[in-house]
């Protein structure tokens, strides 16, 4: 299967100029469920709800609001969002080359590859190869679904990633106190134990097991039992009574007039 | 593979295969196909435009296989215009816009023989501008059965102060758009709306209509298709061709053509050619303009 992109544009920096394609480097491996009405099977449908008023609100008496403070809300417009919104990249412009053993990984966001597109694979594996010899990353800004991200383009078996970090703001202050005392002795013997249990990282080996736990028992549940039917009500269901009360007059009044 | 470059619009074409047969039992060429689509290009282009399109790519010819597009395909020429829009997953789609005449002819070039698109544009894609029924026939009822009740429909909607337009849906049905063009517009309210009709369509005409999907339910009714009116889904566009063996246009009527056409009890004659679309669009001009601008409420909701 082609890999889909979800941005296409170059990557540059000085004078280099490398058309490539931004595809997914995980998918997310989580199962969801549906949420059902255990009497009848339908799917739940979400509504937002007025506490104040004790009723259901319609979408077009939604709005958005910051809170500044306790029931105290700066009302915002969606035009006014959108007047703030970044425009779409069309290029990831390379700012600064780091080191990228200096990143930690509390700073990574999401990954993806970059795929060189028609007549940039050259440049593009010099690029990687170098970046790989030199274990360096490249900087960027960059626009992806309405938000702008400061970006690392680093090296990764041969091919160019691209991993969305965090902004310095977004990132927690470290939630132990680092600094004091550590416990006297017994620094060797954590450190033979340590050397013991070293091994290459093989990713492969680390299987989610809760995932293909819940794959086994949905199979053996599918081929046991079978699914259940969601009523057909959404078809069947009469209209709001109103508009049911006016199209019964409209039709009678056509029967009559023909 | 021929190739031959043209230029339009000061953007450079490259256009492949011109002497293929893409519709190979009447022996229409792709360069015909290209043919109709420059020549419709200024009555379809405003029902395509800034919306996202999906192609449905025949490379090998309506008798061979075909393959939907949502996504604009990566090669695309620069001066193609794009947006992103959001999938239910939450991940970008990067789409094609037919905006000019050259995106159309190089969507064409694709084999794209038809063009669907959404009832909202990319720029607001949770506002339907028209709210779509989909008339499809079950075999032993036929076009004839459907224009009838378009008619039904449009004079319904009109006791209701809602003005609709009606095309052929270059298959076997026929395509009645109501323009609403209004930003409060949901596709909760059309598809609310558009179910009520339907089932009271059904209440009153059992023998003749279903509003349900399923298929054994249509033997000899037409079904009334609501459900397109959502985001996720696409209609073929007004001046379309359509995949079927001989090509055929997704056409506008007139509502008194369609009556004249329902009284005269001629299926064959709801089949617009390309030929035919080209010149009753050049000469009667765009029946469907004002599906783009005429503002209209739905009542009682």
């Amino acid at each position: 299967m082609a890999l889909q992109g979800i941005w296409s544009g170059t990557i540059s920096f000085s004078l280099v100029a490398i058309p490539v394609q931004l595809v997914r480097a995980v998918a997310p491996g989580r199962i969801s469920f549906h949420l059902l009405h255990s009497t009848d099977y339908a799917p739940l449908a979400r509504r937002m709800y007025c506490p104040q008023q004790e009723e259901l609100v319609p979408p077009e008496e939604i709005i958005r609001g910051y809170e500044l403070a306790p029931d105290h809300y700066l009302p915002i417009t969606n035009e006014e969002l959108e007047s703030v919104s970044p425009e779409r990249s069309r290029t990831i412009e390379i700012i600064d080359f780091i080191d990228m053993a200096e990143v930690d990984p509390v700073y990574y966001d999401r990954p993806y590859y970059l795929v060189p597109l028609k007549g940039g694979e050259k440049s593009y594996r010099l690029l990687a190869e170098v970046m790989r010899q030199t274990n360096r990353a490249g900087l960027a800004r960059f626009v992806l679904a309405e938000r702008e991200y400061l970006v690392a383009v680093k090296s990764t078996q041969g091919a160019l990633t691209l991993i969305t970090l965090h902004y310095s703001e977004e990132v927690l202050p470290v939630a132990v106190p680092v600094a004091g005392e550590s416990a006297a002795g017994g620094k060797d013997r954590i450190k033979g134990s340590i050397e013991k249990m070293m091994t290459e990282f093989d990713p492969g080996k680390y299987a989610d097991s809760r995932r293909a736990k819940i794959l086994a028992l949905l199979k053996t549940k599918a081929e046991e039992t079978g699914p259940v039917t969601a009523p057909q009500t959404a078809e069947e269901a009469e209209g709001p009574p109103d508009l049911m009360a006016a199209l019964e007059e409209a039709i009678r009044d056509l029967k009559e007039n023909r | 593979m021929n190739r031959n470059i043209v230029e339009t619009a000061g953007n450079r074409l490259a256009l492949s295969n011109l002497e293929k047969a893409l519709y190979p039992a009447v022996g229409f060429t792709k360069a015909q196909v290209l043919e109709y689509y420059r020549r419709i290009a200024p009555f379809i282009l405003p029902h395509l435009r800034d919306r996202a399109l999906t192609l449905k790519r025949y490379p090998d010819g309506v008798e061979k296989g075909f393959f939907f597009e949502k996504r604009c395909p990566s090669h695309h020429p620069s001066w193609v215009q794009t947006a992103d829009v959001l999938r239910d997953d939450g991940e970008q789609m990067n789409v094609c816009l037919v905006n000019d005449q050259a995106t159309l002819l190089w969507v064409a070039n694709l084999a794209s023989l038809e063009l669907h698109v959404p009832m909202a544009r990319t720029g607001s894609p949770d506002t339907p501008d028209a709210m779509v029924f989909d008339l499809d026939p079950g075999v032993p009822a036929d076009i004839l059965d459907c224009a009838r009740l378009a008619l039904t429909i449009r004079d319904l909607l009109s006791r209701l102060g809602l003005v609709a337009f009606v095309k052929t849906s270059g298959q076997k049905g026929l395509h009645l758009y109501v323009p609403l063009n209004r930003p409060e517009t949901t596709f909760e309210d059309t598809k609310e709306f558009s179910r009520a009709v339907a089932v009271i369509l059904q209440k009153n005409y059992p023998d003749l209509v279903t509003a349900k999907m399923a298929k054994d339910q249509r033997p000899g009714r037409i079904f009334i298709n609501w459900s397109q009116n959502d985001a996720k889904l696409t209609t073929v566009c007004a001046y379309s061709l359509r995949a079927r063996e001989e090509p055929v246009v997704s056409f506008p009527l007139g509502w008194g053509e369609l009556e004249a056409l329902a009284n005269r009890g001629d299926a064959r004659k709801f089949r617009i050619n390309p030929g035919e679309a080209v010149e009753r669009a050049e000469k009667d001009g765009d029946l469907f303009r004002e599906l783009l601008v005429k503002e209209q409420k739905l009542p009682h909701l």
